[in-house]
């Protein structure tokens, strides 16, 4: 009687919410798997197409494998962002004096609305007016300004940078949090034992961090999957494809050239390399993804 | 001694660093140069706030900011009666428990911009397009936040719930009582995030509004853009504006937040 | 299936969502990127509804990269905005996606209306024979050039063939410092002008099959990248959006833009040098140029053609276009409303009046519009590689033959 209440209670509490995820996240993905299969456009019916957008995918289109190749770079541009955080956390996580001011200011960007942020970044990447130019040839180290986000090598790295000073201070606090929750006895009892401070950080607070890095890991792996906004406006997958991100490109091939069969191919595509890289990430941390769950 | 100031070197480096796009925003906002002069000025010329003006005339600005505000207020009300009743389910035992949360989590995996078009039109079916419920519809529950309310909860010591449903409090009750008296940091980061993210969403109300009075600060700034392109100090004077009442709220609220944030993000 | 009824069963409801039915009739007109009319528009709408009692518009404006997923879910939705203006090759796209109605039944009933019009730029939308769009406001490019520069170089005159094009540029980016000599828009098609100029045609007659893939077209390419590696042709030219390449020639030290007109009065604004003694404007060799057009159509989901069409022919009509014209000192296709422009600004700005003068001449010669149902796509798989050989990373045969078998793949598709 009262578990079957209470089977009532938890149903009623998930109901709401899972109500919205069903809406907006579940039907929509079952929506893109079924027109992947299929050939359709507003005002057309849909025909069935087989494995036709996917053989497309992955035989004929190049672009495609150069949105991936370019996720990934993103993707691999976490870590290093994640290794800056930490850096900075350790750096503040002590009763140094003022550490909440720096804390605040390098956590500052992360709530800035996306587009704003392209704007702000846009415009100091500018060959005349932007801070980055001037400041490298004051400096000395350039000569000539560099168009960074019309430039094939630098576009990329330069959305990178932007991003990465955008989520620093998200993975900073996760970090933070992680190395306060490590119980100081251990180091004390390291201390003891004359293990020098690198050793320290690598048999302790490395291993100790585990599930704050793999939450960071897994953030940075959706941002790098979702990071929209940000192309969108500095470049918008250009120059050529060279900051095209698979999210930029399912956009472009349903928006721009109104092909959202192709685009509900490249959907499932990336969410089955999304849930792949996901199960690695959780294997690759010993099988309980404990950070989340 | 020393060291300490190594580490405050350091940290001010990177402070320099992290509000060096801040500063450059704000001083081509109030500037009246011609902004592609080259080289530019370090400080503001002859600063001013002709920009604001320009801006405060060219968008109604007083009414996008109410609607953003009002979408803001309506998503983050969502996400905390919302989160915190899934979040409460969640520390729960049932059957089922185990997929309820592989699906929640597989639910992050997939992009916005792949879902507008049914999104669109199941918020057509419902009635919702151009309103304000519509507009906070989808951001009306958030997976992430939903964590970190189970990892607060999680953290309450089991005693705790035990006595009180001896007392013979119902599981609202408990929630309500016990459990949310308990969770202000978890409080705290819901009411940032879901401000931050409904306040900062783009792509969903450029679709589903049509009137001028439904539009939202982020629209502003496209409708802004297709007056002035960015060519001069107008447009950085608007992002000024729109960045600014979110990173109030931030500001704010940021000790409770994150200590929410870190509390959910690796208990439990 | 279930997608099916699940569509079928949303564009049911949303036709009897109580925002759409309204008591009187409403009609939606999208436009593109035009808010700075937005005074102009609301007399137009108060006027129309005087003629049209109980009709009420509903006026929508997007960004141009907004306008599209706008369009498209509001297709979807079975809601679309009655009248739409669309910008370049979108229209016929959209036109064989089938979203648009097809206006030539009432062009042919009122030969007047369809008389208003310059006929080049009215047939820019005409596919499979029949009018999809009828002209709003319309642009088309012309050769900006920098007379101080051309006098520094000793350079008469502007260029009346490539070759000579080319060693002007050359002339005027070895004038050291910033300098460079020539610079181009690259959106849309806006750079073919180039390559028709030396008889190099993008796709076969009858628009099924890529043609470019020449000796003639390989060696432009390697002419322009040669310069492009020098300072006879500004990079940007390939990589550049709008602002950065016009910022660079408001500049001052670029010889030669190719730009459509709407370009001049963003570098009046940016230029302070800019004056009739200093910016000097004429034809591309060839008198090639090519037209970025804004037009108005229908949606083929309206619910009242006619009184769509009216509205069209409202806004088209000779009061209204005049209005646009003169506010916007923009040309608007409607031929005697632009030759009444044309001799109101004739004595009082000089260089404007030039500028616009280009845009009336030469209507035959317009290339880089051809009316294809897959034009982005085409585009897509076209200039990705034109870029490569342009910017020296891939040489031009390699980059030609890619870019024929990708073309030719989009027109296969499609």
């Amino acid at each position: 009687m009262r578990s079957r209440r209470r089977a009532t209670v938890i149903a009623c509490f998930l109901a709401p919410s899972l109500l919205i995820f069903i809406v907006y996240r579940i039907l929509p993905l079952v929506w893109n798997v079924v027109l992947s299969f299929e050939y359709w456009s507003p005002l057309h019916p849909a025909t069935w197409a087989g494995l036709d957008n996917y053989q497309e995918m992955l035989q004929d289109d190049d672009v495609f494998w150069l949105a991936l190749w370019n996720t990934l770079i993103f993707l691999g541009s976490q870590p290093v962002a994640i290794a800056l955080a930490l850096g900075i956390a350790l750096l503040v996580n002590s009763d140094l004096k003022g550490a909440s001011v720096y804390r605040t200011i390098v956590f500052l960007s992360y709530p800035l609305m996306t587009v704003a942020v392209a704007i702000i970044w846009h415009w100091m990447y500018n060959e005349r007016g932007g801070l980055i130019n001037y400041a490298l040839r004051q400096l000395g180290i350039i000569h000539q300004p560099i168009a960074f986000l019309d430039s094939f090598a630098w576009a990329l790295p330069s959305i990178i940078i932007a991003n990465t000073w955008q989520v620093l201070g998200f993975f900073m606090i996760v970090l933070l949090s992680g190395l306060q929750n490590i119980p100081p006895h251990l180091y004390e009892a390291a201390r003891v034992d004359g293990a020098p401070a690198w050793a320290r950080f690598f048999r302790i607070t490395l291993p100790m961090l585990r599930p704050s890095v793999f939450l960071c890991l897994v953030i940075g792996m959706l941002n790098s999957f979702s990071a929209f906004d940000l192309i969108y406006v500095m470049t918008n997958g250009g120059p050529g494809h060279a900051t095209e991100l698979l999210i930029t490109y399912i956009y472009k091939q349903g928006f721009v050239s109104t092909r959202f069969d192709y685009a509900a191919a490249l959907t499932v595509a990336q969410f089955a390399i999304l849930l792949l890289l996901t199960w690695i990430a959780h294997r690759a941390v010993g099988g309980n993804a404990g950070a989340i769950e | 001694m020393r060291k300490l100031w190594w580490r405050h070197a350091a940290l001010i480096v990177i402070s320099i660093i992290m509000l060096a796009p801040f500063y450059w925003l704000l001083k081509t906002a109030i500037t009246s140069e011609n902004i592609y002069e080259y080289p530019p000025h370090l400080l503001p010329v002859r600063p001013q706030l002709f920009n604001f003006v320009d801006v405060w005339y060219l968008i109604p600005f007083p009414r996008y900011l109410f609607n953003s505000i009002v979408v803001s207020l309506i998503a983050v009300a969502g996400n905390l009666v919302l989160n915190a009743m899934a979040g409460f389910a969640l520390t729960l035992p049932f059957v089922g428990r185990r997929s309820v949360i592989v699906l929640l989590l597989s639910c992050t995996l997939i992009p916005f911009q792949a879902t507008i078009i049914p999104a669109y039109l199941i918020t057509a079916h419902l009635g919702l397009l151009d309103s304000y419920l519509g507009l906070a519809l989808p951001l009306l529950s958030t997976i992430v936040c939903i964590f970190i309310f189970k990892a607060s909860f999680d953290a309450v010591p089991r005693s705790l719930i035990d006595a009180a449903r001896i007392d013979g409090l119902g599981e609202m009750r408990i929630l309500l009582r016990v459990m949310l008296p308990l969770s202000t940091p978890a409080i705290a980061t819901n009411i940032v995030l879901s401000f931050i993210w409904s306040w900062n969403n783009f792509l969903w109300p450029l679709i589903i509004t049509r009137s001028q009075d439904m539009q939202t600060l982020p629209l502003g700034l496209a409708r802004f853009l297709s007056y002035m392109e960015d060519t001069t100090g107008a447009l950085y004077a608007f992002v000024v504006m729109v960045l600014a009442p979110g990173l109030l709220v931030f500001l704010m609220a940021q000790s409770a937040f994150m200590r929410g944030l870190t509390t959910g993000a690796t208990k439990g | 299936m279930k997608r099916r009824t699940f569509l079928a069963g949303t564009a049911a409801t949303a036709l009897t969502t109580p925002a759409i039915a309204q008591t009187s009739k409403k009609l939606t007109f999208l436009s593109w990127n035009i808010v700075d009319q937005a005074d102009l528009f609301k007399t137009w709408f108060a006027e129309f509804g005087k003629l049209h009692p109980g009709v009420e518009i509903e006026w929508l404006d997007k960004k141009g990269p907004d306008l599209p997923p706008f369009y498209q879910t509001q297709l979807a939705a079975g809601t679309p905005p009655d009248v739409v203006d669309l910008q370049g090759g979108i229209g016929v796209e959209y036109a064989a996606q089938g979203a648009l109605l097809d206006l030539t039944p009432y062009l042919a009933k009122q030969p007047d209306v369809k008389a208003r019009f310059n006929a080049d730029y009215l047939g820019n939308w005409v596919w499979e024979g029949k009018n999809w769009l009828v002209p709003f406001y319309v642009a088309k490019s012309l050769l900006f050039y920098n007379k101080s520069l051309f006098k520094k170089a000793g350079i008469e005159a502007p260029a009346t063939s490539f070759d000579e094009l080319l060693t002007q540029a050359e002339k005027i980016g070895a004038g050291g410092g910033d300098q460079t000599g020539f610079l181009t828009l690259n959106f849309d098609w806006l750079y073919w002008a180039l390559f028709r100029m030396n008889d190099v045609e993008l796709l076969t007659p009858d628009l099924k099959q890529p043609a470019f893939d020449t000796p003639k077209m390989i060696e432009t390419i390697e002419r322009l990248a040669k310069g492009t590696a020098g300072t006879a042709i500004n990079k940007i030219s390939w990589t550049g959006r709008w602002v950065e390449p016009l910022g660079a020639f408001a500049s001052g030290q670029v010889g030669m833009l190719n730009a459509h007109s709407s370009a001049y009065f963003f570098l009046k604004g940016q230029g302070a040098w800019i004056n009739p003694d200093t910016l000097g404007v004429a034809e591309l060799p060839g008198n090639w140029s090519v037209p970025t057009l804004h037009g108005y159509g229908i949606s083929k989901g309206t619910k009242d053609p006619d009184l769509a069409w009216a509205f069209v022919e409202f806004c088209t009509a000779k009061k209204q276009a005049q209005e646009m014209a003169d506010n916007r000192r923009i040309l608007t296709g409607y031929t005697e409303v632009d030759d009444t422009l044309m001799d109101r600004i004739k004595g009082q700005e000089p260089l404007a009046y030039a500028v616009l003068k280009t845009q009336l001449e030469h209507t035959d010669k317009l290339c880089g519009n051809w009316p294809l149902p897959s034009d982005s796509r085409v585009k897509d798989a076209f200039y990705p590689e034109l870029q490569n050989a342009l910017l020296g990373r891939k040489d031009a045969k390699t980059a030609m033959k890619e870019a024929s078998r990708k073309v030719a793949r989009e027109l296969r598709r499609a």
